[in-house]
């Protein structure tokens, strides 16, 4: 047992004591516009096709989706131009999953107001190899938790008990010796890496992990005395 | 400068070759036409200052269509470029082919590392009978690595190291202080008695010439809208507008040389990349600059009754002796590092220490298995949070809550990557040549790439292996990766480091090489070459410089006998 897993499981758990809330989609305006627009969908369809449930119908509609291009422009970026896939369901599922992961803490907020649940359906969603390979990984281990869900509670994961909901998840948390459990496991491991990358890439993200970087200065003064102590102490410890 | 035909030169390329000639020769008043096959890029407005990976989509990752990632400077390229493949020959290694479609080339993404060639490097074959000596010596070539330095803006320091050379008074920059990770594997490399020496980059750490000092942000890769570092398109392309002596045409895909009755050039032909339509442009004198392989290309394709196979390639030495750099990479995490007080360690975003090769006296004396050095160019510190985080915070046991909170907060920062940069020996089974079937969109013959390395080169980068994970070892850490010591495994991919050079290659006689010292092509004297193509070895060392160098001497050259009437 990590000295981690101790930590986990000496404090009561925040994740287990909150009742689950709808998921609400950050997704934007013009966010939308640009994946209704990249699917190829009619103009009045827009006033329909905005709630997640559309989606959906936004997909089958539209044409094989197509990445950002070799030209993309950069100084203000233009919203991933492919269709989201997940259902506004999985959609639900995966924010439960995320809220699992990294709920707020102090100052910090939780990974579900930063929107990263759309992060990952926009991942899934992209018509890239490697997003393509994570596709079927993410979808199928979102399915595999409600069917356990279903299974274990009779009820989705939404509605199950905080205290089901959270031991359900931590199940998937530890590396399993059971075969059947290793890939849900899997499944588990990547969302985790999805969301923490889209976590900390944010600058609620940033302030949290202790990134100050990214301001102009009119100099580098290199690490500072306190550091350089910090340092000098590890290494020697290493007879270096 | 208005389009005035004929031209006295016409520059076939934009970046690191075709910049600093069409820098050298407007300033000597040669009324100049450079033709640039991708679109017209303005650094000033075009790059993405300050952006962070959540403004992206998919949080600024690589994708085929951006390989080194969202904001990296690249337009319209890439290892595929559409419209224009290439091939692999069957039974070859893999090679890779990396080009942009932009103005500056790829002077606008580089990796701005600015390592002068030393005196061993110019002459390996007297070194130890391996490879081809160049026709001229690091004595030849040191005024103008002055001059380029000046101009450019390098920073390092004179550390007297063996091959390694050290710049005159006032040539360089002051090198901004190590950050906390490369003190401390300053102290691993000194415990095997390596020196770690700060890094020669084309970075401005004093402002010059109207350009502004860096500002300790954002990454060198995008691109630099304040003209820090070195960009053709910020440093060396509006110096020679300003003269008032350079046309740019830009989508302007130069397949081909046209030559006159008596086999002289008499200017090029191009095809627009975005309307399809044929041109040609008359000039004096042709230089090629289009990176090592098109240029090659365009001499292979450039047949006629003169040179039936191929400009100035009666020999078949054009296309061979195609190198590119030995890579390798081992990334260790460093228990060390946790929990340092958060500091800001942006700096320049290039490297500002790194470890020039070591072993030149131990391989004079035969004492390695392997006869070139490599150095090794580190990565590491608090950078600004990717994607790949999630890859660090990993385990048997998956954090969550509170926890992951606090190892993200532990563990950030605490990795560091060794990357070795070897030379290669020129070799005959590395080569390119026309693909006798495939052509582009517009109907041109594509090159098809030959490519094996050499045990002098897998066994270098099994050794730059075994080095990464000693020094990791010393630091106290673990890789952080899978990894083989197997150099043949561990080594990168043809062309996969970007450096291809060597396919026109100059020598001192015309029987074994293509170019004179100064780019000129023995077989047509009013053509030259002026990109990476001509170099006769790929050092360690990366190449930018020595082309800024090379290429800046060839039109100093050209601009004289042009003076003379004698093209």
């Amino acid at each position: 047992m990590s000295e981690h897993h101790r930590v986990d499981t000496g404090a009561p758990e925040p994740e287990a004591a909150a009742p689950a809330t709808p998921y609400r989609s950050v997704i934007d305006r013009r966010t939308t516009l640009a994946w209704l627009g990249a699917a190829g969908i009619a103009v009045p369809a827009l006033a329909h096709a905005q709630s997640p449930n559309d989606r959906e119908k936004a997909v089958v509609e539209g044409k094989s989706a197509q990445g950002y291009g070799t030209d993309p422009e950069m100084v203000k970026p233009k919203p991933a131009p492919w269709p989201r896939l997940m259902t506004k369901a999985q959609l639900q599922t995966a924010a439960l999953i995320c809220d699992f992961i990294l709920p707020a803490s102090g100052k910090a907020p939780s990974a579900n107001a930063l929107g990263v649940p759309d992060f990952i359906d926009e991942w899934i969603s992209a018509p890239y190899p490697a997003q393509l390979a994570d596709r079927p990984i993410i979808l199928d281990g979102l399915g595999w938790i409600e069917g356990e869900a279903q299974k274990r509670f009779g009820k989705s994961l939404f509605d199950a008990a905080p205290a089901d909901r959270a031991a359900l998840l931590k199940t998937l948390t530890v590396k399993p010796s059971d075969l059947a459990m290793q890939t849900p496991h899997a499944f588990f491991r990547r969302f985790r890496s999805l969301t923490i990358g889209g976590y900390y890439t944010t600058q609620p993200g940033f302030k949290d992990i202790g990134y100050i970087g990214n301001v102009a200065r009119a100099s580098d003064p290199g690490p500072s005395p306190e550091v350089k102590a910090a340092l000098d102490a590890a290494l020697t410890k290493l007879g270096l | 400068m208005a389009k005035s035909e004929p031209y006295d030169v016409i520059i076939v390329g934009s970046g690191a070759g075709g910049g600093m000639t069409a820098y050298s020769l407007t300033q000597a008043g040669l009324k100049v036409l450079m033709l640039e096959a991708g679109r017209d890029y303005e650094p000033k407005t075009e790059t993405p200052m300050f952006n962070i990976p959540a403004d992206a989509p998919l949080r600024g990752v690589g994708t085929p269509d951006k390989p080194f990632g969202f904001y990296d400077a690249t337009v319209d390229g890439g290892w595929q470029v559409p419209n224009e493949p290439y091939t692999i020959a069957e039974g070859s290694e893999p090679f890779l082919w990396w080009r942009p479609r932009m103005l500056g080339g790829r002077t606008n993404h580089w990796g701005r590392i600015s390592l002068r060639f030393g005196p061993l490097d110019f002459k390996p074959k007297s070194r130890d009978g391996l490879g081809y000596d160049w026709p001229i010596t690091y004595v030849d070539l040191a005024p103008w690595y002055d001059k380029v330095e000046r101009l450019i803006g390098v920073t390092g320091r004179a550390q007297g190291l063996f091959n390694t050379p050290d710049s005159p008074e006032g040539c360089l920059q002051e090198p901004p202080p190590p950050r906390a990770f490369e003190l401390a594997y300053a102290r691993a490399f000194a415990k095997m008695g390596i020196p770690v020496t700060p890094m020669h980059a084309a970075v401005l750490t004093k402002g010059i010439n109207g350009r502004s000092a860096c500002i300790y942000s954002t990454p060198c890769g995008r691109g630099c809208s304040i003209k820090a570092n070195f960009q053709s398109t910020t440093v060396l392309l509006p110096p020679a507008m300003d003269t008032g002596n350079l046309h740019i045409e830009t989508n302007a895909l130069v397949y081909q040389v046209d030559l006159d009755k008596a086999g002289h050039a008499k200017g090029v032909s191009f095809v627009n990349r975005v309307t399809g339509e044929h041109h040609s442009a008359a000039g004096k004198v042709v230089v090629l600059a289009a990176g090592a392989c098109e240029s090659a290309r365009i001499l292979l394709n450039s047949k006629s009754s003169h040179f039936p196979n191929g400009l100035a390639n009666d020999h078949g030495i054009v296309g061979r002796y195609l190198m590119d750099t030995v890579g390798t990479n081992v990334s260790g995490q460093i228990p060390a590092m946790e929990g340092l007080p958060p500091t800001n360690d942006d700096g320049m975003s290039v490297e500002h220490t790194y470890v020039p090769w070591w072993g030149y006296e131990k391989q004079l004396r035969k004492e390695m298995s392997f006869p070139r050095g490599y150095h090794i160019e580190i990565g590491g510190g608090r950078q600004m949070p990717s994607m790949g985080l999630g890859g660090l915070l990993g385990g048997d046991v998956l954090t969550t809550g509170d926890a992951l909170r606090d190892q993200a907060r532990r563990m950030y920062g605490s990795t560091m990557s060794f990357n070795g940069r070897g030379e290669m020996i020129p070799n005959e089974n590395c080569y390119t040549e026309l693909d006798p079937v495939v052509k582009d969109k517009w109907g041109i013959p594509v090159l098809r790439f030959h490519w094996k390395w050499s045990e002098h080169e897998t066994r270098q980068a099994g050794h730059m292996v075994e080095t990464f994970l000693e020094v990791i070892d010393k630091l106290g850490g673990k890789p952080s990766r899978d990894y083989s010591t197997d150099g043949k495994k561990a080594i990168s991919k043809g062309g996969e480091i970007i450096h291809e050079v060597g396919t026109v290659r100059m020598g001192s006689s015309p029987k074994d090489s293509v170019v004179n010292q100064y780019g000129q092509a023995w077989a047509c004297k009013n053509l030259f070459v002026t990109d990476g193509a001509v170099m006769a070895s790929s050092p360690d060392k990366n190449p930018t410089l020595s082309i800024l160098a090379l290429s800046w001497r060839s039109s100093d050259h050209l601009a004289t006998l042009a003076k003379r009437g004698e093209l």
